[in-house]
């Protein structure tokens, strides 16, 4: 078993910004000397480089730029967004194996000044073939197709899934570190602002950034020796469900699900012997808001179809009964593709978040929804 | 200068009554069926004008002045203003009665919106919306709302054309797109054990063999999930638009464009193709799809029926010198046509209440223009004219019979 084995020990990101101005290898390189310097080691130290398909910047290049030496592990997952915490995951499996000692996982983007996810493009991928000409080609319209179904089968409405948002601006607007800092919205702005794809409004969407996060993983026998209190990693999994696609899985029984997180969830479950009670604060990914509510179901801090009674009355917000994405998530801080929750889960465990959750629970972090992802417990040592 | 002229119109309100030039008349009637070669024996039979006709009688003759007239002074004002080119865009009319034989025709009309700059496929321009209303005696016969574009040609090429996405074709996927192309719905079926399967693969995921072969589906399913398009823009399509999950008759589920009166989940929907994808339609009666060519003779002869002497209708020099391909059909001309589409299939006795359409890709000289059209509720048919090019028209007829 990997549980317990590492820890994250140092983060680090550049500010999240709508143009940052400079190459995403240079937006990298300043997030992973960032994170090496919040675990008080140097580039020197560093045996092996995660990072997503989708990034643009060659493992070999960051460490270039860092002046590393010799690297014995290099790995990449893809999927998006679903890569967030399996990136995390190959650090652990490589630390745990004995293949490095110390591995740095990194993602870095300009996702609002550069390439834009959200805007429709002609993709040469044999599924988007069966989407993208029919006129379902940005990820927004995807999603809102299991959404409508969402609110179907279950009776939800999209106020349900403006109280994500809301929660989410409120978390932001005290983190000084977010794009939305200082601006909360009522649920009557959610339902003035304009459709994107029925039922998705803007803003039911996250934000497009420009920035970068890096994460530090060592065992945690090396992580209680270094700067910081360690990150105990005591769950990593990855899971893709059955008849599995890349943000369409229309074609399973069930539409307004999210099997390929409860493969997740079972794994964090059973690796961590935690349990959905024991969570302090959930960081839960989220780049549209009715995958929130979905992932709340699967995880099990509700039954299936429930998650609006647990959001209703703040249920999520801070001081609720389960308070997510306190940092005000991708809806709120920025949308660093997954990266930046983990860098709060860790902040949550160290108990120096500005938000911070009281507790000393585990914390609980998920990946790109919709796709195949993946989900860490992170705890106290 | 645009903006004060639309102030001062919209605040003078509605205009006096104009009077037709003539009386309604079988001459004009006559002509006019012959030019849209529309065969309907009811008008003669029962002496009442075709409705689409409205916007006839109350046409200015070559050259005529009316100044009073709101859309004219817009016209005037903004072809002052550089925007050279015209084109009419949207045309709402509501038919109370067909007008008799012998009556004498007023038209009143107000402007209702002047918005722009606007930049637009044709180039930057105004939209100028107005309202009229006919009348016969002191009764109110017919109205409509009209909406055209004055704007400033831009020479072709200086845009970039995003094409449209298209489908990714692989040996494990051809076999679909070509029956798209045959007019059928195909879904993969396992060789060994017939399980049917929606996106295809090279294997069957049931029994493991790799023996692909498939059926051709019944067309006909019903609305599992479905979106409503608004933003980003969307290659070759104009927002907003729906996109539709359906679970097929033979249960798989299948995604396409939807068209027609906003869905439900669970609703009936039959396919058809269109440009090369299947789309979901309401499951109602189709009309026979419809093929013309839009010969000059058909061009000018409708333009001319319908008392529209705007260059661009007429004369190919001055349709190519403010930027078009060759002349094109006016609008009260594909007004035209679309109710003799509708009522060639509904027949003579059937009644046109209103005729709703909207102006895409200009239709040319030569160029083939296609009907299409479904009943989406009692009463109600959807009309679509394509050309090469793309959409010409896109309209709803109210009929009844």
């Amino acid at each position: 078993m990997i549980g317990r084995m590492s820890a994250i020990a140092g983060i680090g990101a550049t500010e999240f910004s709508k143009d940052s101005g400079r190459s995403e290898l240079r937006l990298a390189t300043e997030a992973v000397r960032a994170a090496l310097d919040d675990a008080g080691l140097r580039p020197g130290d560093v045996s092996g480089l995660v990072t997503f398909t989708m990034d643009s910047n060659a493992e070999i290049a960051v460490a270039r730029e860092l002046g590393m030496g010799e690297l014995s592990f290099l790995s990449r997952i893809g999927y998006g967004g679903g890569a967030a915490c399996a990136v995390v995951q190959q650090a652990v499996l490589a630390v745990t194996a004995g293949l490095a000692d110390v591995v740095v996982c990194y993602r870095a983007l300009n996702e609002r000044s550069g390439r834009r996810f959200g805007q429709a493009f002609a993709s040469p991928d044999v599924d988007s073939g069966w989407h993208h000409p029919m006129g379902l080609a940005t990820p927004g319209a995807m999603v809102a197709m299991v959404a409508q179904r969402y609110l179907h089968d279950y009776g939800a409405s999209t106020d349900d899934f403006g109280r994500v948002t809301v929660a989410a601006r409120r978390h932001a607007a005290t983190n000084p570190y977010a794009w939305f800092h200082g601006r909360p919205i009522t649920l009557d702005e959610h339902r003035a602002s304009r459709w994107i794809t029925e039922p998705l409004r803007l803003l039911d969407c996250c934000q497009e950034s420009d920035g970068a996060v890096a994460l530090v993983v060592t065992s945690l026998a090396r992580a209680r020796d270094l700067a910081r209190p360690p990150a105990v990693i005591a769950a990593a999994a990855q899971g893709s469900g059955p008849d599995q696609y890349v943000m369409t899985s229309y074609y399973r029984d069930d539409v307004a699900a999210l099997p390929e997180m409860g493969v997740v969830a079972r794994q964090l479950w059973g690796q961590s012997g935690y349990g959905p009670e024991d969570v302090r604060t959930a960081v839960l990914y989220d780049h549209f808001t009715p995958y929130v509510l979905m992932q709340l179901e699967e995880l099990g801090f509700c039954g299936r179809g429930e998650a609006r009674h647990l959001i209703a009355g703040g249920g999520i917000e801070l001081g609720g009964r389960l308070p997510v994405n306190p940092h005000g998530g991708q809806l709120g801080e920025a949308y660093i593709h997954g990266m930046n929750g983990i860098a709060e889960a860790v902040r949550q465990v160290r108990g120096t978040a500005v938000n911070q959750v009281p507790g000393d629970g585990p914390v609980l972090v998920t990946a790109g929804t919709g796709v195949p992802t993946s989900g860490l417990i992170l705890a106290a040592a | 200068m645009i903006t004060e002229t639309a102030q001062r119109l919209k605040e003078a309100g509605e205009t006096e009554p104009r009077a037709g030039r003539d009386p309604v008349n079988l001459p004009m009637i006559r002509t006019w069926l012959e030019a849209m070669g529309d065969a309907n024996p009811a008008y003669e039979r029962d002496r009442l004008a075709p409705p689409a006709m409205i916007q006839v009688w109350t046409m200015r003759g070559l050259g005529t002045v009316t100044p009073d007239d709101p859309l004219q002074v817009m016209s005037t004002v903004l072809e002052d203003a550089g925007y050279t080119a015209v084109v009419a865009t949207d045309s709402e009319q509501n038919y109370h009665r067909y007008l008799r034989l012998g009556e004498e025709i007023t038209v009143r009309s107000r402007l209702e919106s002047v918005t722009g700059p606007k930049r637009t496929a044709l180039g930057e321009g105004w939209f100028v919306t107005t309202v009229s209303t006919w009348f016969a005696g002191g009764e109110a016969v017919a109205d409509m709302r009209f909406r055209i574009l004055r704007y400033r040609p831009e020479p072709r090429g200086e845009r970039p054309d995003v094409a449209p996405l298209r489908p990714v074709v692989t040996p494990d996927t051809a076999f679909f797109w070509a029956g798209v192309e045959a007019g059928e719905l195909r879904i993969q079926r396992c060789g060994e054990c017939r399980t049917l399967r929606h996106p295809p693969g090279p294997a069957c995921p049931a029994c493991g063999a790799t023996k692909p072969e498939y059926a051709v589906a019944s067309g006909t399913g019903r609305v599992h999930s479905f979106v409503v398009h608004h933003h980003p823009p969307i290659p070759g399509r104009r927002a907003p638009f729906v996109v539709a999950l359906v679970d097929l008759t033979e249960g798989v589920r299948m995604i396409a464009e939807f068209r027609g009166p906003r869905p439900a989940i669970g609703d009936p929907v039959r396919v058809f193709f269109d440009d090369g994808l299947p789309v979901w339609r309401p499951d109602q009666p189709v009309l026979p799809t419809w093929e013309l060519t839009a010969t000059p003779t058909l061009i000018i002869s409708t333009a001319l029926a319908t008392r529209d002497f705007q260059n661009v209708h007429h004369d190919r020099d001055a349709a190519v010198r403010l930027g078009g391909r060759d002349i094109f059909l006016n609008i009260l001309s594909t007004t035209g046509l679309v109710q003799r589409y509708v009522t060639d299939w509904a027949g003579p006795e059937a009644v046109v209440h209103s005729i709703a359409i909207r102006l895409g890709t200009p239709c040319h000289a030569y160029d083939t223009l296609t009907f299409t059209g479904q009943v989406v509720e009692a009463g109600v048919v959807e009309v679509v004219g394509r050309t090469a090019a793309g959409v010409h028209v896109t309209g709803t007829v109210r009929v009844s019979s």
